[in-house]
Formats: C-alpha cells, sequence, structure tokens
C-alpha cells in the first residue's frame, strides 16, 4: 500500500476488514455544570451493548471527596469492596454492605476528579457488577461489587461524598458485543 | 433544609426535596463508613502497642 502524498508512513491506516467493529465505542459525552451535587446521565445504557466503561476526568471537587454511584433510581442493595493504598503505608479497606450506593467508585479533589470503572450486564435484567481503578496524589487504589436486584437500568448519577462537582466530562463507552 | 444542584444530562437545576434526602442519606452512608474505618485503623493500633510492634514490624508479619 502506498503512502499518500502529505503523510509518512506512521499515520498510514490499514483498511479494516468487513466485520471487524471497533472494540470501544463513545455512547455519551456529558460536560458537568458549576457547583453541581449529582449527575445523572439518562440514556447510558441499552440494548445494543452488554458492558460499558465510563470515565469522568477534566473537573475539580470542592474539597476531597469520594464519588459514589446509582443506578436508575435504586438506593438499596449496593455491595462493594474498596482498598487503596497509600505510597507510604499499607492497604486500608473499605466496604458498601447492602448500601445506598456504590459509594467508592473514584474520587476527586480541588484538583482533579477520577472515574474508570466498567459496569457489566445493567441493562440486563440480571445482577449487575462493576470494578473501579483509581489513583490520586496519595494513593493507589482499586474496587468491585454488584447490585443486588434484576432491574434493567438505562441510567447511572454521580455523586461526591460531600461538596459539589465542578467541570469535566463523563464518557460513557459501550464495549462492542462482537 | 440545605440546598444542592442538581445536573440532569446538560440540564442542572435546584434538587427537589426528595433529592436533596438522597444526597444528604448517602453524604452520611459514606460518611459513617469511614468512621467505622477509622475506628477499625485505632483499634489495629491499640492492638500493636500492646504488642510493642511497630506498623512496619506488623506489615512483615501479616503481609499487609
Amino acid at each position: 500500500m502506498g503512502v499518500p502524498s502529505g503523510y509518512t508512513s506512521a499515520q498510514v491506516v490499514q483498511a479494516v476488514p468487513t466485520g471487524i467493529n471497533s472494540a470501544l465505542v463513545l455512547i455519551s459525552a456529558t460536560t458537568v455544570g458549576s457547583a453541581v451535587a449529582s449527575v445523572t446521565v439518562s440514556n447510558a445504557f441499552s440494548a445494543t451493548y452488554d458492558n460499558y466503561k465510563i470515565t469522568y476526568t477534566g473537573g475539580v471537587a470542592s474539597t476531597a471527596v469520594d464519588l459514589g454511584m446509582i443506578l436508575g433510581a435504586t438506593t438499596a442493595g449496593y455491595f462493594f469492596g474498596f482498598g487503596y493504598i497509600p505510597w507510604a503505608s499499607s492497604i486500608t479497606s473499605l466496604t458498601v454492605n447492602n448500601g445506598a450506593s456504590w459509594a467508592y467508585v473514584g474520587g476527586a479533589n480541588t484538583a482533579l476528579t477520577f472515574i474508570s470503572c466498567d459496569i457489566f450486564r445493567p441493562f440486563a435484567s440480571d445482577e449487575t457488577l462493576i470494578t473501579s481503578n483509581g489513583a490520586n496524589a496519595s494513593n493507589g487504589n482499586f474496587g468491585g461489587g454488584y447490585l443486588n436486584n434484576t432491574t434493567s437500568y438505562t441510567a447511572f448519577t454521580i455523586t461526591p461524598s460531600s461538596g459539589t462537582l465542578t467541570g469535566g466530562t463523563i464518557r460513557v463507552y459501550g464495549y462492542a458485543n462482537s | 433544609m440545605a440546598t444542592y444542584k442538581v445536573q440532569i444530562d446538560d440540564v442542572v437545576r435546584d434538587a427537589t426535596p426528595a433529592e436533596v434526602a438522597q444526597i444528604e442519606a448517602r453524604q452520611a452512608e459514606v460518611e459513617a463508613q469511614a468512621e467505622a474505618a477509622e475506628a477499625r485503623a485505632v483499634a489495629r493500633q491499640a492492638v500493636l502497642d500492646k504488642l510493642g510492634l511497630t506498623e512496619q514490624e506488623a506489615q512483615l508479619l501479616l503481609g499487609s
């Protein structure tokens, strides 16, 4: 395949064979407003994808907080195990045992917001699973959990453990089923 | 009652009383969980003090 005029060889993109789809497809990008105590993304989940990736970066919080998540309007039945490892100390664990939210899917402070989580089968009528990983200036962290019901969800809400969020973008991606 | 702003997709508005209650319930739950974790850390330190071990020595013994 020749290199078109104006391109280097490194910029040449091979043709994609028929039937090969992008593995991760952007579904929505929501810009967070100013000083909001929660952000709901509607129409995030559908029958098109089984599994999803959600990120939230580029914003700030009014204080150092954990970022929690609920699906739809459900405020019970959340289970989550969370561990964080400070650079100069040992691991500390936090748990949500049949709680009102997945309370530790991400974190934020006055300099940043960070969520990187995968949600498995939220639209399907079975239990929804979640995993998350994160980091900030003081620790690395990880978590996982599930929601103990068989409700089908299309929306999620992110809430800081206190204070408010400003700015940044919440992106939802779907993992291609095939 | 405290006031909050909530965002639904691209629309920012004042929270309804029901939404305020939900926000404050979730905040209270997280605060309670953090207090429980702090209590566990204090209890752990008390045990280490009783045994005369430092945190680093405990990590070597227990791997955590």
